[in-house]
């Protein structure tokens, strides 16, 4: 967090709430002990990034009904102590008889069932675990406490719902410290357990979470060579000079560096290099230097050379087609980082810190900024991905025209309806895209679910191949079906795919389908964000015809594009 | 220090409070502040010790209910 005093985040939230425009994302925070703290504090964590966050309170100790009237929110945290469960639990616990101890994990285990059945359909559940840790010591043998503490942590723990993440509370304590975590005083006066230090805390931990769902995640982590991926400088010290091996202490630092970076590579976390050097000195050094851990496959895109490192973040965001505010930058240089916080203030940036030995904890809590909330084969093959991208770029620009670009890649479209649709991507892909969007709507995996249950929407999602490679799943286009009358209410393609007229071909066989359904009149919906102008005449340049901020179209009117270079394949689910 | 100490207990009366900080006077009290309630009371030390890295004693938390008490008992704190 920004290491500001509880009094100054009062005054700066109250300044930034004034400020910020667009629609609130309500929190309502559930709980059975007091944390009306936790309001300006999140508020301007989340405030920060640009999410107008508006904190709401349940009632002290009335998380079940709550549950039920704060369902339409956009996000719910749960507060649930274990030591609030009966009153003065913390120490009850040994002297209660074992039939009465079960029946309380039973009838817990019953509310919190209940109450994340009545939670299925907000966008983001963050359920802190069950906690014994401020109230025992017991750390060599379970006191009855932390076994029902455990108990109903294992209940947390069995269910596999992406969208209600459990927050390990005893982490974020282990962090803070305990003494400084808890008040006991205002525990005792009024019910209120954790310490201003342990909320600035939390509010730090969970703030990736909202970035994510919101579409605001970090995606791209731009690194500095020299003092950055190892020790030394290239151009003065030559490849043998420069450590990242074992046999130096610096050099194991950053090879563990090298490490945690290859990690995070793997998780879907796109790496690139800025670095003032030779372009062909850097090169050599991944392509074959004994001690490097990183390859040049691991890398998304590199700009060495001795230009600007503001210039040079401009061309990578422009290169792989990504917002600058989903950029991280890590250098060692003080005017470096000093440039890029002035020119491009919605860079983060990251030092490497000068007491070397920190370098990977830092590294690590990074990685926290990067949360996606599933892990999927889109995912693991991110990198490759863009890497194709490159070349197929560097080969367009063989082509005369860009339509004989496009019919000389063999493009494939691979089209899935309803069932068919894999649930967790498309549901990843409205919580990220931003800019091929029509709409912007969120959804999690159980609304997605809800919709193809519902004969009343039709749903199709897209992969997209070429003769390059494949890109996964990239588009997802949803219709609610009335009458003869059919609702566009999202459309959105991944912006890896965008120039290729893929979207018209896809548009064509989705209005095809809809016409065989007897669909008379297909309505489109455009709302405007900073990031999708670029989508702003879809239905226009398709025919459709203004009506306020509904795009209207009889379906006999509409005109296909007659593109003939894309392959469609479709895969039906048996009931469609 | 005398004046930065006042000053700095008025930046954070001001913050808790809503209210510009010059318009608090050293009389100040629940009576005449009109956010002074109890839930803001309890923002009001949790803000000033984390203003101040103190802790109030449980039986301080509750007297401290004027500008002049706080002073009081901050310097009885304060190194």
């Amino acid at each position: 967090m920004s290491g500001l005093k509880y009094a100054e985040i009062l005054k700066a939230n109250r300044e930034l709430g004034s400020k910020l425009k667009g629609s609130v994302f309500q929190i309502a925070v559930l709980s059975n002990i007091v944390v009306n703290q936790l309001g300006d504090i999140l508020e301007y964590e989340l405030r920060q990034q640009g999410i107008n966050a508006k904190l709401v309170f349940g009632d002290y100790n009335n998380i079940v009904q709550d549950s039920a009237r704060f369902k339409n929110s956009n996000a719910v945290i749960l507060f649930w102590e274990t030591a609030s469960l009966v009153e003065g639990l913390q120490s009850k616990a040994e002297t209660i008889d074992a039939p009465q101890l079960s029946s309380l994990v039973e009838r817990t285990q019953n509310e919190i069932e209940l109450v994340l059945k009545n939670l299925q359909n907000v966008p983001l559940v963050l359920f802190n675990s069950f906690s014994s840790l401020l109230f025992s010591f017991d750390e060599l043998k379970d006191g009855k406490f932390s076994q029902l503490a455990k108990k109903l942590n294992n209940i947390l723990n069995d269910r596999a719902v992406p969208n209600q993440l459990t927050v390990d509370i005893d982490k974020i304590i282990a962090k803070t410290g305990i003494s400084a975590a808890v008040d006991f005083r205002l525990f005792q006066s009024s019910k209120a357990l954790y310490a201003i230090e342990f909320l600035k805390e939390y509010a730090a931990t969970v703030q990736p979470a909202f970035c994510a769902i919101t579409g605001r995640g970090k995606k791209v982590l731009v690194l500095d060579c020299d003092n950055t991926l190892w020790g030394g400088v290239l151009g003065e010290d030559g490849e043998n000079g420069i450590q990242m091996g074992e046999n130096s202490k610096n050099g194991k630092i950053f090879q563990e560096a090298q490490h945690i970076l290859r990690g995070f590579q793997k998780r879907g976390i796109l790496l690139a290099l800025c670095s003032k050097n030779n372009a062909e000195d850097v090169n050599q050094v991944f392509l074959k230097h004994p001690d490097r851990v990183l390859l040049n496959e691991d890398l998304v895109a590199k700009r060495v050379n001795w230009q600007d490192k503001v210039t040079n973040l401009r061309e990578l965001a422009s290169e792989l087609n990504l917002g600058l505010e989903s950029f991280v930058f890590v250098d060692d240089s003080d005017f470096e980082i000093g440039l890029i916080e002035k020119e491009l203030p919605q860079v983060k940036c990251i030092k490497v810190p000068t007491v070397l030995s920190s370098y990977p904890e830092v590294l690590r809590s990074v990685g926290r900024d990067f949360f996606s909330f599933t892990q999927t084969k889109e995912d693991a093959s991110k990198t490759k991905m863009y890497q194709e991208e490159q070349v197929r770029k560097s080969d367009a620009a063989k082509f005369s025209s860009t339509e004989d670009y496009l019919k000389s890649l063999g493009l494939k479209i691979n089209i899935q309806w309803n069932k068919a649709i894999p649930i967790p991507r498309v549901a990843q892909l409205t919580q990220k895209t931003n800019q091929f969007n029509l709409t912007t709507r969120r959804y999690t995996e159980g609304e997605i679910q809800g919709m193809i249950d519902n004969h009343s929407c039709a749903l199709a999602s897209f992969s997209v191949a070429d003769k390059y490679g494949d890109y996964g799943i990239t588009g997802l286009i949803i219709a609610k079906l009335r009458d003869q009358e059919a609702s566009i209410d999202t459309f959105l393609m991944s912006c890896r795919v965008i120039g290729r007229n893929i979207e018209q071909v896809f548009f064509d066989h989705f209005m095809k389908k809809l016409i065989s359904r007897g669909v008379k009149t297909v309505n489109g919906e455009y709302l405007p964000t900073p990031k999708n102008t670029q989508v702003a005449d879809f239905y226009s340049s398709r025919g459709f015809v203004a009506k306020k901020n509904l795009y209207q179209i009889s379906t006999k009117d509409y005109k296909f594009s007659g593109i003939d270079y894309i392959e469609v394949l479709e895969s039906e689910s048996n009931d469609d | 220090m005398m004046t930065d100490l006042n000053e700095r207990i008025k930046n954070v009366m001001g913050a808790v409070f809503e209210m510009d900080p010059k318009m608090i006077t050293d009389a100040a009290t629940p009576g005449d502040v009109e956010k002074w309630d109890s839930l803001r009371h309890m923002n009001l030390v949790l803000a000033l010790e984390d203003e101040f890295k103190v802790r109030f004693p449980d039986e301080v938390t509750e007297n401290l209910i004027s500008l002049k008490l706080i002073e009081l008992s901050l310097k009885e704190l304060l190194p």
